[in-house]
């Protein structure tokens, strides 16, 4: 992070980053869009789908219980709802409304600012993870994986990546009223083709389509540790290289393109 | 260019520029955007620059700003350069900006966003007192969403002062105001002056930059055209002046005893040397007993000299 000198000296960035993160949280949990569009729906969505599909089995994953399936999977989702699509939206509508600009044109130091809204999205992610995991178990009778390391791994590589593809995304959509319409399209297609609601045997063609982009791997990494099949990594490595992979273009795209201002038009 | 003397304006009566703008260049591409801006404003006035739309208004203050890079020239804000980025924090924490366009993050309160803000710098005013200069108290926990158009524009005018700034930039802060909010505005500029802070004003408002500039200039085509005080602006002070007034009934304008032209119906004379004029205007009328109905003598307004100066240096 750079801070430069401030004639306050560096004692009060502190506790300048703890109080930007709370207000970075009290501006989530009041922009109704924001909490509905990522907690809201994967809680709804585990609750409903987990209540349809309670007592069905998937016979090509090992006969693994259907809701077994749909945690993982909605821990997922609930990850890049909130680091790809509500922070691409976010960051969007503040430049074009010249928060960014006026931020910018503050003393708050550029570092601190972005440190406090990545820190909110991970703090979002955490708590959103563990009541998903907690309905699991209670509602689903759905344990913890064995190796919860590696659910742990697969979801910080999760949110670093997609919180990257985020502000890459946000780089490239020009206003705001485009921002919603065209991330939403993009993720709920590749949502569905990556078999969120009704699961994909991985040599359809659909899950060929969908394996060139990031949504389908981040679901395999989740699921992995949850995956019943003897023999089956709990570390999806090939998953989390290609998430990898996908995070170095994001930040390269939004270093070279991130801009404070409005775009003119 | 016009540049009128004024008093502690250069030299030795009056301590250090606040502001010092020299030989400002800056191209967008092919389009030459500044040709030599320069001006200074001393510590603790008020200085308004003026200019149409394209004239190079937005791009000087940008580039004060630090938001954009100048091609040449040198800028100098309370001793710091805004393209320096190693004292831009040190520089901000003592400049208070307030943008064109409200941005304010619509899910906080009245008193948190300004709180927020106080947090950045090192001495702020008490956001109470804030809130009470930009008269939001019945507003204070109001989401910033649920505030009209007026009142966002008035907290954003909040947020350029809490950090108790030594120079402020204001940038056309009245429009949109109704005339008893610009009011106040223009009252609060004058207590940020009175308490010593120097005010950088831009506006379209004539008015507003006679009413509260010390000393203003107006930049056109990239270029000041001219600087001065608002009473000599343009040397509007010692220029012509214009006599006005109706036809008496019954004369043709060639009866009169001084050349004159007709204009919307009105009879009217341009001269420098309006004691003589209205002497032998006035000593015809006794003497022939007509009158002279609606007579008046007036000055250019600012709005005539910037609309001389700037259009002239469109036609340039």
């Amino acid at each position: 992070m750079t801070t430069v000198a401030s004639s306050r000296g560096g004692r009060g960035d502190l506790a300048l980053i703890v109080s930007e993160i709370g207000y970075e949280q009290r501006s989530f949990w009041r922009n109704p869009f924001a909490a509905a569009f990522s907690v809201g729906f994967s809680v709804v969505f585990l609750l409903l789908l987990g209540l349809s599909g309670n007592s069905g089995h998937i016979d090509f994953l090992g006969n693994v219980r259907t809701v077994q399936y749909y945690v993982p999977g909605f821990v997922a989702y609930g990850i890049m709802a909130t680091c790809f699509n509500v922070l691409a939206i976010t960051i969007v509508s503040r430049r074009e409304m010249g928060l960014l600009k006026r931020l910018r044109l503050s003393p708050l130091p550029a570092g601190i600012y972005l440190a406090a809204l990545l820190a909110n999205a991970f703090i979002v992610c955490v708590l959103q993870v563990a009541v998903l995991l907690l309905i699991g178990r209670i509602a689903y009778d759905v344990a913890l994986p064995s190796d919860l390391v590696a659910l742990v791994v697969a979801v910080l590589i999760g949110v670093v990546t997609f919180t990257a593809l985020g502000i890459a995304a946000s780089t490239l959509i020009p206003n705001q009223e485009a921002a919603g319409p065209i991330l939403s399209i993009i993720f709920f297609v590749l949502l569905y083709l990556s078999g969120l609601w009704f699961p994909l045997k991985s040599d359809s063609a659909l899950a060929r389509i969908s394996a060139w982009f990031p949504v389908r791997h981040f679901m395999s990494a989740t699921f992995a540790p949850y995956d019943p099949r003897p023999g089956t990594n709990p570390f999806a490595w090939h998953d989390l290289l290609v998430l990898g992979l996908w995070c170095a273009a994001a930040i390269a795209i939004a270093l070279r393109r991130f801009r404070w201002e409005p775009r003119r038009t | 260019m016009v540049r009128e003397p004024h008093a502690g304006q250069k030299g030795e009566t009056v301590g250090v520029a606040a502001i010092v703008v020299e030989d400002l260049h800056k191209c967008y591409d092919s389009i030459v955007a500044l040709r030599g801006v320069s001006f200074e404003v001393a510590d603790g006035e008020v200085f308004a620059l003026l200019g149409p739309n394209g004239a190079g208004k937005t791009t000087t203050i940008e580039i004060l700003e630090g938001l954009r890079a100048r091609d040449s020239g040198r800028v100098e804000i309370l001793g710091f350069d805004p393209a320096d980025r190693t004292t831009s924090r040190m520089m901000r924490e003592r400049l208070g900006i307030v943008l064109q366009e409200c941005a304010v993050e619509p899910f906080l309160t009245v008193r948190e966003v300004l709180a927020r803000h106080a947090a950045f710098y090192p001495t702020p005013i008490p956001v109470d007192q804030v809130i009470a200069a930009v008269g939001l108290t019945e507003k204070a926990d109001a989401r910033v969403k649920s505030l009209s158009g007026g009142q966002q524009r008035r907290l954003d005018v909040g947020l350029g002062i809490v950090g108790r700034p030594d120079v402020i930039f204001l940038d056309e802060p009245t429009t949109g105001f109704d005339p008893a909010a610009r009011r106040d505005a223009w009252e609060l500029v004058r207590a940020l002056r009175s308490h010593g802070a120097t005010v950088l004003l831009t506006t379209h408002y004539m008015d507003e930059a006679e009413a509260l500039a010390d000393r203003l200039a107006i930049i056109a085509d990239g270029a000041i055209v001219a600087e001065g005080t608002p009473a000599s602006l343009g040397q509007r002070d010692v220029g012509s002046v214009r006599i006005r007034f109706g036809l008496p009934d019954g004369l043709a304008i060639a009866d009169l005893p001084i050349a004159a032209v007709t204009v919307d119906g009105y009879v009217e004379i341009e001269t420098t040397d309006e004691v003589g004029v209205l002497h032998r205007l006035t000593g015809w009328a006794l003497s022939s007993g007509h009158k002279l109905p609606g007579l008046t003598v007036e000055r250019a307004s600012l709005e005539d000299v910037y609309l001389r100066l700037t259009r002239s240096a469109v036609l340039r």
